[in-house]
């Protein structure tokens, strides 16, 4: 049928970029309160017993923490994202899951990077180290950010197609199936090894918790809208290069 | 039980074919032994600190080979065009799966027991009844190791660069069954007490059910037209 695969994903590619266009005056709402929270309404947390000059030198960057934890519990989100549509691609064979699957996958890549740089800002004054190899958390997130960046190595190395959308169905699935083995292992090594982590006592004010859950929230729809326009994109180029195949293979039957 | 034995026939025939040529499997025995070897000269041979390395510098001599082993085992396949023959007979795919891994399951161990051996002499462990545990180990990390490898091979099989694309996907997935297999290593060689030795055994295994099912459901999408 001429252009019927192209309409149907401008069909689905428009209907989700009116869903999103719809959410971003929240989401820019949202943000700009977890902002307020994070750096105006939280107080700095309470360390009993520390010297007054240890909580000076910690202080304010310890808010980064709202963002950092609010990313790396919506990445696994994202990721999770990746399995669902994988599932429904190789149950449905219907290419707009696949076109999910790889907008929550980009998205997810994009939140963990947002974890693993602001994790190492607030460790080392915090933890005084950088990257803390034996916080489950931690390697759990590296390792999901390594197996997404070989999905799409995989995607790239292979042309549009259906063989493409189930190998890479097949390889979101595998890779979300590790996050809790990876989780275990590295919390099992951390009680062989305990890892010297010279932290003073943190104790949460209900106002901190608050702060936190308006980041979480906000990063919440952010991830929701990313994941539609980023779907929407690949749909319109799906439907884009669907035409252009289509239109050459006419030409070429006219001449 | 008809199952079994389609499952026992597809390995036999794999394993038949790499014991007639036989050139594939000393190959890949002495791939892992000069990456045994060179360990031990990039680190300071013979020094306590080596020694301590020791578990990890095995695994590494373990997994590198493996991924070799695993291209190769679709390699032919695909060549020959056999993997056609495979898929269009009337059998389950998942059956299929379980085939090709067993018989990559079978041809690593062989290579692990001499490696196993190699390391023991080159690093100075002695022989004893406790190295039995290490064989466990290893038995149940390939498992897991062959389980992903052979879903991710058949897949690449048809791919041109497959040779890198395999490690890259690969080795993540395979973080947590390094370190089990390292750690658990150390309990045994180093530490000599069981303390965690249990608990690393059962993440080893919980890591062979997941896959070996995976593997088996999703078998059908990776080599079905």
């Amino acid at each position: 049928m001429w252009l019927e695969n192209s309409k149907q994903f401008l069909a689905t590619a428009s209907r989700l970029l009116k869903v999103s266009g719809w959410m971003l005056l929240p989401l820019y709402l949202l943000i700009v309160i977890a902002l307020w929270g994070a750096f105006l309404y939280a107080p700095l947390p309470d360390r009993p017993g520390a010297d007054p000059a240890a909580i000076q030198a910690l202080g304010d960057v310890q808010r980064i923490f709202y963002f950092h934890v609010s990313s790396a519990m919506n990445s696994f989100l994202a990721f999770f994202l990746v399995f669902i549509g994988g599932v429904a691609y190789l149950v449905t064979r219907n290419e707009k899951w696949d076109a999910f699957s790889a907008a929550s996958a980009e998205v997810g890549i994009f939140l963990t990077t947002i974890v693993l740089t602001t994790g190492p800002i607030w460790a080392k004054p915090e933890w005084n180290t950088w990257f803390p190899w034996g916080d489950p958390r931690v390697m759990t997130e590296l390792v999901l950010l390594l197996i997404f960046i070989a999905y799409f190595i995989l995607r790239a190395s292979l042309p549009e197609g259906e063989k493409k959308y189930k190998f890479a169905a097949v390889c979101g699935i595998i890779g979300f199936l590790d996050v809790p083995i990876v989780y275990l292992s590295i919390h099992l090594l951390r009680t062989l090894h305990p890892v010297v982590i010279t932290a003073t006592e943190i104790r949460l004010d209900p106002m901190i918790r608050q702060a936190w859950l308006m980041a979480l929230v906000a990063i919440m729809v952010l991830t929701v809208v990313l994941v539609l326009l980023r779907t929407s994109m690949r749909l319109h180029h799906r439907a884009a290069q669907e035409m252009r195949q289509q239109l050459r293979e006419r030409r070429a039957r006219a001449a | 039980m008809r199952q079994v034995r389609l499952i026992w026939v597809l390995a036999w025939k794999d394993l038949r074919v790499e014991y007639r040529s036989r050139q594939a499997f000393l190959t890949t025995l002495f791939f892992a032994l000069l990456i045994l070897i060179i360990f031990n000269f990039a680190f300071d041979p013979g020094s306590p600190a080596t020694r301590e390395a020791a578990p990890g510098i095995l695994w590494a001599s373990l997994i590198f080979p493996g991924v070799i082993q695993l291209n190769r085992s679709f390699q032919a396949e695909a060549e020959e065009g056999t993997l056609y023959g495979i898929v269009l007979s009337p059998v389950d795919r998942g059956v299929i799966f379980l085939g090709k891994q067993l018989a990559n399951w079978i041809f690593m161990l062989a290579i692990d027991l001499f490696i196993l051996v190699a390391f023991v002499v080159f690093y100075n462990f002695s022989f004893s009844w406790s190295l039995l545990w290490i064989v466990l180990l290893l038995v149940l990390a390939t498992a897991g190791f062959t389980a992903v490898g052979t879903v991710f091979a058949a897949m690449l099989s048809s791919i041109r660069g497959r040779d890198v694309l395999l490690p890259v996907l690969l080795f993540p997935i395979l973080v947590p069954i390094i370190v089990a297999a390292v750690n658990a290593t150390q309990e045994v060689l180093l530490i000599g007490e069981f303390e965690f030795f249990e608990k690393w055994v059962q993440l080893l295994v919980s890591f062979d059910v997941i896959y070996l099912a995976a593997g088996f459901l999703v078998f059908d999408y990776v080599v079905g037209e």
